[in-house]
């Protein structure tokens, strides 16, 4: 098992922060690259560029695996999916091209209390 | 909502998730869980499962863009994330087994601490986060 995980070219280090991520996305949803940037910059010691290109790679393995397994049990809502996704590849366009024009200090503050927000609503509702 | 107009509504929300991730690299699941269960009426456990498949896409076309630019190794990033993949089928099946007001507490929790993390970030003024 470790040969071969070594033959893909993968230390120790990446498997665990795969397995991590992974676990992550399957558990809530989400791409993962929340915990795995961080980790492959200040743990396994990628820069920040390469870490969020290796990550947003990985999401795609990622992710498919999650769908199958969530799909088997019949959860997935495809139209809808489909028509967030329309929506959210134009919008990275937009966001993207705009990020050298932001306040990204006061936007992160807004943002991050408003997840804040999101977040009491998500468990006083549940 | 239902029929058309809640496509277009998903659209827009789709547009503002982009925005969001692309100017502060977070976005996604966080922001899709909890529309798809407060606004729309989902699941916690159908929510979860359709954001995989917005994100899904998304990973490709940045993916895609990041390779024509010649960052990282995108071969790699498959194989790196081939053994995630496994932890994401554990993940999902976990997910599967727990009651959905457990999940969604869980959800919870992670969306608080992705908030206190962004907002301490932006006013300690962090360097920016790649963008993608």
């Amino acid at each position: 098992m470790h040969a071969r995980l070594q033959s893909l070219g993968l230390d120790s280090k990446l498997v665990a922060i795969g397995l991590g991520g992974g676990l992550l996305s399957g558990l809530l949803g989400v791409g993962g690259g929340i915990v795995m940037v961080p980790l492959l910059v200040l743990w396994a010691g990628y820069t920040q560029r390469n870490a969020h290109a290796i990550s947003l790679g990985a999401i795609i393995p990622i992710s498919i695996a999650g769908i199958a397994t969530y799909g088997v049990a019949g959860e997935v809502r495809y139209g809808t999916a489909i028509a967030l996704a329309a929506g959210s590849i134009v919008g990275a366009r937009i966001g993207a091209g705009y990020l050298a024009r932001i306040d990204e200090r006061l936007l992160k503050v807004v943002f991050g209390t408003f997840l804040v927000g999101v977040a009491i609503l998500m468990g006083v509702h549940p | 909502m239902s029929g058309p107009t809640l496509y277009v509504v998903l659209v827009a929300f789709g547009v503002v998730v982009g925005v969001a991730s692309g100017l502060l690299g977070v976005g996604g699941g966080t922001l899709i869980v909890p529309f798809l269960t407060l606004a729309v009426g989902f699941s916690q456990h159908s929510a979860e499962a359709t954001s995989l498949l917005v994100i899904l896409p998304t990973a490709i076309a940045g993916s895609l863009v990041l390779r024509r630019r010649g960052v990282g190794d995108l071969g790699l990033a498959l194989r790196f994330g081939t053994v995630g993949a496994v932890g994401s089928v554990l993940g999902a099946l976990l997910a599967l087994a727990l009651p959905a007001n457990a999940l969604r507490l869980v959800f919870a929790v992670f969306v608080g601490v992705v908030g206190l993390r962004l907002a301490r970030d932006g006013i300690r003024g962090d360097a920016p986060a790649e963008p993608g």
